[in-house]
């Protein structure tokens, strides 16, 4: 499996200051009104179709970096994520590719963009065999109407493409409470199936107690609050690779992953979490197989 | 009476809606008929029908609205009750505050003052080529333009376990009737010490402030007649409507009663066990409930999936301006079916629609463009006798999408003196009182 380069890959994307993923609701609709433009404009082009008919990786400087030339092929990725949604805080997202997980012929990497958010990415998703499937569920923001796009490339180096248009409306009746309680910091929690058949694709959830800060925010004072996230989760199973995932801004507070994971032997299923404070965590379940 | 901001966050009742009125320039409107009564239309060619199915909020407004604007219209309204029991102020009812009586409303006044043909029946299905509306006693209705006003269905089975059956051991209570007397039954019966259990959907449901009123006015009756039984929540959201101010109204009147546990913190209930009056929450926590509230996932109710207005959201997509089905031309929906978000699902928000829904058919059926609407919504919540919260919001349509104006509203201030809360819980009386004069004309009782 390819590794994660976190040098390069943090100094890519657009820096629009002033433009908060995850804001009150006064605060998103200041926003909106003086904040923002760029991010405001690029999300409105992807939506309105105002830059012709081009493909929606067409449309993204860090797509079509990572895509280096290659033309991906559409329909075998699935996004799931509502049409509509009431709150951009916490959107949940559930990927879905339609490819083998063979030692011969399995979908390695996946990548997550929000094309309308101030910075584009998502989610880097590597997986291994041992995860059975390539699918993953998480909950992203949103900061406006816009498409979601998913790039994943095969181990025989095929690229697939799909993608999704989400409407995020501000709802009268809801509103944020921006403050984070750290007390938990760092607090985990997992699910893991106990038992499985040989050959089974089990279910696995876990989530960590984390503000993702998104160091495109203000406090009350008007001081930016400095960029906190979780950048780095894996998961093992008896040291082999299931799944790894570098995490950007738009993972919401409280980072979930759902993922699969279908082992062929019993053993420990072991996870990491490590933030950009040199904070970590680690959790483990053993799964038998029988 | 003023018409300054503050009025849109704690709004009496008549300016309420003189206000809503007023924007939508149906006073005009109103006015221009009263003006030059029938002569104007009395030399139109047959009068045009118009079907309204669902007499809610929304149905009922719509069909009285058309009448009250165009009298020579021919408006059928397809209801099956003949008293309608609304579902807002039905936790009142379950705390102890209000009588069940109170919140029942008849057709009288749409039949013999506004003319609305009223039919008791249900619409069980409908032919959109045709124009036509198949009814529950075996006939049909001919239409030129319907109304769908369906309300919620419930999502049966989408959350494991929980199907009708296990509504009858677990009510949800998220439609006004026998599933409301059923909760308010087993809340007498439980015991002191007790657990009351609400499990809350993600969004969007009807009435996003609901479940948050349902725990203050259970945590009330409680509180008075069971005060060692604790209150749960188990919400699939980390935020909710009015969140703060709930949160400051629950630890004033109820201390620790009330444990909310928000998504990330593992609040998320996957499986429903009705026989054992159990849930099961996303990372494997069992809670044990003695008496189980589960609000379900909801879909826009089941004659608008016939008519094929919905789409894979379950929802109904409308033309914001007009309420008009993208789906199917001639055919409006209006109320908690549609996707009208940022508008809330309320009645408030439904009863607005109505009206827009009525001014945009008679502009439709006369050839002329449809008056540009406003909506306005309040949404009040009362936390303890005496003790009311708002959130007011108004929305016009920009860019061809519904949005809420700038500024318009807000929630009301939190760390409000007991007076200003009296207040709003005054207001949200007089909401009611006002709204459903004017949806069903009825007159509050002693």
């Amino acid at each position: 499996m390819k590794g994660i380069d976190l040098k390069t890959q943090e100094t890519t994307g657009h820096e629009a200051r002033g433009a908060p993923l995850n804001p009150g609701r006064r605060r998103a609709l200041r926003a909106l009104a003086v904040g923002a433009a760029g991010a405001w404009l690029l999300g409105r082009g992807a939506l309105l179709g105002e830059s012709g008919g081009r493909a929606v990786w067409e449309r993204l400087d860090a797509a079509r970096e990572r895509l280096d030339g290659a033309r991906p092929e559409p329909g075998a990725i699935r996004l799931d994520l509502p049409g509509v949604t009431q709150d951009g805080s916490a959107v949940p997202l559930t990927v879905d590719i339609e490819h083998p997980m063979s030692e011969e012929d399995y979908v390695e990497a996946l990548y997550l963009y929000a094309l309308g958010n101030p910075t584009p990415e998502i989610a880097d998703v590597y997986f291994g065999p041992l995860a059975g499937r390539a699918r993953l569920s998480t909950r992203i923001r949103l900061n406006q109407s816009q498409t979601v796009l998913a790039l994943a490339r095969t181990s025989g180096g095929r690229w697939l493409a799909g993608h999704r248009d989400v409407r995020v409306t501000v709802s009268g009746c809801l509103s944020q409470d921006g403050t984070y309680d750290f007390d938990s910091l760092m607090r985990t929690r997992i699910r893991v199936p106990p038992r499985l058949r040989s050959g089974e694709v089990g279910d696995v959830r876990t989530l960590i107690d984390h503000p993702m800060e998104t160091g495109l925010r203000e406090d009350r004072q008007g001081r930016t609050i400095p960029e906190r996230i979780i950048k780095e989760f894996r998961a093992e199973f008896e040291g082999t690779p299931v799944v790894r995932v570098r995490l950007y801004r738009a993972i919401s507070a409280n980072p979930y992953l759902r993922f699969p994971v279908a082992p062929d032997t019993s053993g420990e299923l072991a996870f990491h979490w490590h933030d950009d404070q040199g904070e970590s965590a680690t959790e483990a379940a053993r799964i038998e197989i029988g | 009476m003023s018409n300054d901001g503050k009025s849109f966050i704690m709004p009496g009742t008549s300016i309420t809606r003189r206000q809503a009125l007023k924007r939508m320039g149906l006073f005009g409107f109103g006015g221009l008929a009263a003006a030059s009564g029938l002569p104007v239309y009395a030399a139109r060619p047959p009068a045009a029908r118009v079907a309204v199915v669902g007499g809610g909020f929304g149905g009922a407004t719509a069909a009285k609205y058309l009448k009250m604007l165009r009298p020579d219209l021919d408006v059928t309204l397809v209801e099956p009750a003949r008293r309608y029991y609304t579902c807002p102020f039905t936790n009142l009812y379950l705390g102890g505050l209000r009588d069940f009586e109170s919140l029942g409303h008849d057709y009288r006044e749409l039949g013999e003052t506004f003319g609305v043909r009223v039919v008791h029946e249900r619409a069980e299905d409908v032919d959109v080529d045709g124009r036509r509306l198949k009814l529950s006693g075996g006939g049909e209705l001919s239409w030129d333009r319907l109304v769908l006003s369906p309300g919620i269905d419930i999502r049966w089975g989408a959350l494991e376990g929980y199907d009708e059956a296990a509504a009858e051991k677990a009510p949800h209570a998220w439609k006004a009737g026998p599933q409301t007397h059923l909760l308010r039954r087993q809340l007498e019966a439980m015991e002191d010490g007790g657990t009351f259990v609400l499990v809350a959907p993600e969004n969007p449901f009807r009435c996003p402030p609901g479940p948050y009123e349902r725990v203050s006015m259970i945590a009330h009756y409680l509180k008075t007649h069971k005060p060692r039984s604790k209150v749960l929540l188990l919400d699939a959201k980390d935020n909710f409507s009015k969140q703060g101010l709930f949160m400051e109204g629950w630890a004033e009147h109820y201390g620790d009663m009330i444990e909310w546990v928000g998504l990330s913190d593992d609040g998320r209930v996957i499986r429903v066990d009705a026989d054992r009056l159990e849930v099961e929450t996303e990372f494997g926590t069992i809670h044990r409930a003695s008496l189980l509230n589960v609000v379900p996932p909801q879909k826009a109710g089941v004659i608008a999936h016939r008519a094929g207005v919905t789409d894979d959201s379950g929802w109904v997509p409308v033309e914001p301006e007009t309420f008009q089905s993208r789906k199917v031309p001639g055919v409006y929906v209006i109320g908690d079916a549609t996707q009208a978000a940022p508008m809330p699902k309320s009645g408030f928000v439904a009863n607005n629609q109505g009206k827009v829904a009525a001014a945009a058919i008679l502009a439709d059926l006369d050839g002329r463009e449809a008056p540009r609407p406003t909506w306005m919504n309040t949404c009040y919540s009362v936390i303890a006798p005496d003790w009311g919260i708002t959130v007011a919001n108004v929305y016009e349509v920009t860019d061809g999408e519904l949005r809420e104006v700038p500024g318009s509203g807000g929630v009301s201030p939190s760390g409000a003196n007991a007076e200003f809360r009296r207040n709003e819980a005054r207001f949200a009386e007089a909401w009611y009182a006002g709204i459903t004069q004017d949806v069903w004309g009825s007159r509050p009782t002693g």
